[in-house]
């Protein structure tokens, strides 16, 4: 079921949307449909999908961020805000966080958990497309991407887009579902995804169909070498990744030159 | 690109392991405010069997944070195995655990000691939880009845194992005392560097023969 395709070869104006054909033009709308029906219960699925391994992984990936007091950090599909929260404690009252969104209902939902959490004063939230950062180029000290890569529609354009921001020796940090290394945790993981999450999806937040896309995008998503020369082709250097869960996911690190 | 380790699993046991210690300060107020003053010291921790590389840094509120991957610069590197660290974090005197351990050391020993002090010798207050959670009659007197039995745990324990060591010692005389078996450990070094000189000694003679010969 892992087929790691990119956007169609065959047809440049079209796209998939899991596993579905779609235009290029549409992905958007039906991404931002999937998000505006799971973000009210978006934290709660990530932590019975995951059994909470998700914060595992983003506690990783925090880390290897290395941010420091007073520097700027956007963190793109930011959602819910758990990762902006904790860079917003990292960067201090003389950093900046920028939250972003491309979808307004989860951008909401973050901003009101941050609020909740009492975490603001450096904090911005931004409603954009990865794909046209409206962001100056060179003013950013580290990006992040935590579960949102797989849902842009040109992955190349959007990492492009990033580099151009990124100040020089700034980084990249990209969380995504990835390919398990070992065959036995692939089928468990197919079986798990295909068949669990999908029921999941429909007891605990009344939306299927969603969720199917969630297993069905991971799928399409680049692999990890994959990324990773993706990555290089956009610009950054010293790249490198680090699979966890067996690969189930992998944080991707790209420093640009 | 990937390590030995899933970063996952390492960062699961250091997230329970700081979450434990970090519940135990927040019992310990003495010993938090303690720690606070060491705030920002990095302490690198490298287990070379099972092979794992943390970081420990302390943070201005008196907490313990353990990471997997860290780019700061380290006050104190401590290199060795699983049983050296054991060995470390239960010692009695860490500065003499330290020397006579197996352990390798790079940088400045002094927080790294007054971190293992502060955490090994920690008051625990049971008090105020209990009394949050049951009200102040029922939260005071089992927090008096948990100091008592804490109390006699500890005087027993402590003299278990000294009643034991006499025994092990003395009755059933199975092992030598600790200064004999000191003063053999030293011989058995002395021998050993003495044989190496001979060793030296032997290969010199023999090159020189080898030069000697037509």
């Amino acid at each position: 079921m892992s087929d790691n395709q990119q956007d169609s070869p065959e047809n440049p104006d079209t796209t998939h949307f899991g596993y579905r054909e779609v235009p290029r033009e549409d992905k958007e709308k039906l991404v931002r449909g999937v998000f505006d029906s799971v973000a009210s219960r978006y934290d709660l699925m990530n932590d019975l999908m995951s059994a909470g391994i998700h914060r595992l992984w983003k506690r990783f990936t925090l880390e290897l961020s290395a941010v420091r007091e007073g520097q700027t950090v956007l963190d793109i599909a930011g959602g819910t805000g758990d990762l902006a929260a904790k860079f917003s404690r990292l960067v201090g009252p003389t950093g900046h966080v920028i939250l972003a969104d491309i979808n307004d209902s989860m951008l909401k939902v973050g901003r009101d958990r941050l609020m909740d959490k009492g975490a603001s004063g450096n904090i911005q939230t931004v409603q954009c497309d990865a794909q046209a950062l409206p962001f100056p180029d060179n003013s950013i000290d580290c990006i992040t991407i935590a579960f949102g890569l797989r849902n842009v529609t040109d992955k190349d354009k959007a990492l492009r887009s990033m580099e151009r921001i990124l100040k020089p020796g700034g980084r990249l940090l990209v969380l995504e579902f990835s390919k398990p290394t070992n065959t036995f945790l692939e089928n468990a993981y197919d079986l798990y995804s295909f068949r669990i999450l999908p029921l999941m999806g429909k007891l605990v937040a009344n939306d299927e169909d969603s969720y199917r896309y969630l297993a069905e995008s991971i799928r399409k998503h680049p692999n990890q070498e994959t990324l990773l020369e993706m990555m290089e082709d956009a610009g950054f250097v010293n790249c490198d990744y680090h699979n966890m869960t067996g690969g189930i996911v992998a944080v991707h690190k790209g420093i640009k030159a | 690109m990937s390590g030995d380790h899933d970063p996952a699993v390492i960062t699961a046991v250091l997230t329970a392991v700081e979450t434990t210690i970090n519940k135990g300060l927040s019992l310990a107020p003495v010993a938090q405010r303690e720690l606070g003053d060491l705030a920002g010291t990095v302490i690198g921790i490298e287990c070379t069997s099972p092979e794992v590389a943390i970081t420990a840094i302390v943070e201005s509120s008196g907490e313990l944070h353990l990471t997997h991957y860290s780019e700061r610069a380290m006050d104190t590197k401590v290199r060795g195995s699983l049983e050296d660290f054991i060995g470390l974090a239960t010692a009695e005197d860490p500065a003499a655990a330290l020397i006579n351990g197996g352990l390798e050391l790079v940088g400045n020993t002094a927080p790294l000691i007054a971190v293992q002090q502060i955490i090994t010798t920690m008051d625990l207050d049971w008090e105020a939880p209990l009394v949050d959670t049951l009200g102040d009659v029922v939260g005071h007197q089992l927090a008096v009845m948990l100091r008592g039995l804490f109390r006699w745990g500890k005087a027993s324990a402590g003299s278990f194992r000294r009643q034991l060591s006499e025994f092990i010692l003395e009755e059933g005389r199975l092992t030598p005392p600790a200064a004999e078996l000191d003063a053999f450990y030293e011989q058995i070094d002395q021998l050993g560097l003495r044989v190496d000189r001979l060793q030296s000694r032997l290969q010199k003679l023999v090159r020189r023969v080898g030069e000697l010969k037509p």
